[in-house]
């Protein structure tokens, strides 16, 4: 594959010089986290064996106020040559990939979008962002973002409040424009219910989600793996042509993981559940290494190949 | 004296059940083909406008054209049934595929804003129609699964439902995509 080639030059001329200065930088915060983590270790022990078994509370605190403040140094004193990849390094790979593609490490797709896709049907309370990209691919608007996001769940227990965070999605979130104009919301959610229980799944369904009605789809394989709500059923899939459905099946396996989607306002959101943070930098191997800079590409382009995949570029419909 | 009520009351309540929902399921089934009606419509209010916008260009399929007026005035008229309905439908979908296919030959056709418009309402009529074909199909299919299971098919029978017929999806929207096969697993590996 020629990009292959032309990335293996890109690599050589242009990213390894600024890899190797940052690597440099990366050794150097080894070192100072391993004395950190050292000195951390040394003076909790300390602290156990001097203070009083008497003064249990101490003896829990200072330890572990210890040990936070070694992790804070730790992350203070790596934010630094971690932010120099990401600008440096990441913001030339997607470059390279499309130069209309812009990186932004700290950005994020926007709550809003988020909440507007609907995906997810828990309070989100908190909402956390990085690495977003945004661009043009051919005719078609895209952005993404890794996106975290967390259900708080209060429990009471007497008078003692005590607050948990449930994980409600982690990983990436795309928006790209769609090729057509629709005015309802349609929403294609990885079907856990026919999974576990079958038929009775199926009935479990058709209860339906508010104004969302269970759209019931030809496509067997389809239909195994999503489970989809419409608010018009000539709409839904009106969206959903036979042709997209075998699409997005293709797309989820390429991924291989929970996948859902959400078509509204002539746009789709699609969520993919990952657990590997995307585009980071790593502490105890070197970063000038062919294989790990390229997998970042790889990412890339399956990320963007959603253009593709889904035919978002063909406009053979009213909408340019 | 009182099971017998009991039971007399279950009956009733479980007939009521059935009749509402068979009543319910016919109603979406006529709901469905009413916007299959309505696409259809709107196919029809666009041929006129298609033939006169490329009469001007195309010499060579000037049979094509009258062909698919006179398909038109003939699907308009009321003294058709079903069958003979469809069948027109189906002509009418090849010679409009036909006809977009032939543009392909005629560079200054496709260069003009006014036919591409036309053709993007055209392609966008056509998808909806489809959608709305599938859509009247799922609602038929739930309406005959019902007349024919038990114990809706006893309620069904003494109603007089019997099964609704499909439309025919047309091969052309049974293609599957290609796809590219980079896969996340091999992206891993």
């Amino acid at each position: 594959m020629s990009r292959n080639k032309d990335f293996r030059e890109f690599y050589e001329s242009s990213l390894k010089p600024d890899l190797e200065i940052i690597d440099r930088e990366r050794r150097k915060v080894n070192t100072r986290i391993i004395t950190i983590i050292a000195f951390t270790a040394v003076a909790i022990s300390l602290e156990i064996i001097l203070i009083p078994s008497e003064a249990e509370m101490l003896k829990g605190i200072i330890p572990f106020l210890t040990g936070f403040a070694g992790l804070v140094v730790t992350g203070v004193a790596s934010k630094d040559y971690r932010k120099e990849y990401k600008n440096k390094i990441i913001a030339r790979i997607s470059g390279f990939l499309d130069e209309k593609l812009i990186y932004t490490p700290g950005g994020s797709v926007s709550f809003q979008d988020f909440l507007k896709s609907a995906i997810f049907s828990l309070r989100c309370d908190q909402f956390k962002g990085e690495d977003h990209f945004r661009g043009k691919i051919g005719k078609t608007d895209i952005e993404f973002s890794e996106v975290s996001a967390k259900h708080k769940n209060t429990s009471h227990n007497g008078s003692n409040q005590k607050d948990e965070y449930i994980t409600i999605f982690k990983g990436l979130f795309i928006i790209a424009d769609f090729n057509k104009h629709f005015k309802t919301h349609t929403l294609v959610l990885p079907d856990t219910a026919e999974k576990l229980f079958g038929k009775f799944g199926q009935t479990l369904q058709s209860v339906g989600t508010g104004k969302k009605k269970l759209v019931r789809l030809e496509n067997p394989e389809f239909e195994k793996e999503f489970c989809v709500y419409g608010e018009d059923q000539v709409e839904s899939r009106y969206i959903l042509t036979p042709s997209l459905m075998e699409r997005i099946l293709a797309y989820r396996k390429k991924w291989d993981s929970r996948i859902s989607l959400s078509f509204c306002d002539s746009k789709v959101y699609i969520a993919i559940n990952m657990n590997k943070n995307l585009f980071e930098t790593r502490l105890f191997k070197p970063l000038a290494d062919y294989d790990f800079i390229e997998e970042n590409l790889r990412f890339l382009i399956l990320i963007t190949e959603i253009v593709e995949d889904l035919n978002l570029n063909t406009r053979i419909w009213t909408k340019d | 004296m009182i099971y017998l009520l009991v039971l007399v009351a279950f009956l009733a309540l479980i007939s009521l059940i059935l009749y509402n929902s068979l009543i319910r399921k016919k109603n979406d089934v006529e709901n469905a083909f009413a916007s299959v009606d309505v696409m259809l419509k709107k196919r029809y209010d666009l041929i006129p406008a298609l033939v006169d916008a490329v009469k001007g260009y195309m010499n060579y399929e000037k049979d094509l054209l009258k062909e698919i007026t006179e398909l038109r005035a003939r699907a308009l008229s009321d003294n058709l049934t079903g069958e003979e309905r469809v069948k027109i439908e189906n002509k009418i979908r090849k010679n409009l595929a036909d006809i977009l296919v032939a543009v392909e030959n005629y560079p200054d056709l496709k260069a003009n804003q006014n036919f591409l418009k036309l053709q993007g309402a055209i392609n966008e009529t056509e998808e909806q129609l489809a959608a709305s074909r599938r859509a009247f199909n799922a609602a038929v299919t739930v309406f005959n699964n019902a007349v024919e299971v038990f114990p809706s098919n006893v309620m069904a029978s003494l109603m007089k439902y019997e099964r609704k017929t499909l439309f025919d999806i047309p091969e052309s929207e049974k293609v599957k995509p290609d796809i590219s096969p980079l896969s996340l697993k091999r992206l891993i590996e």
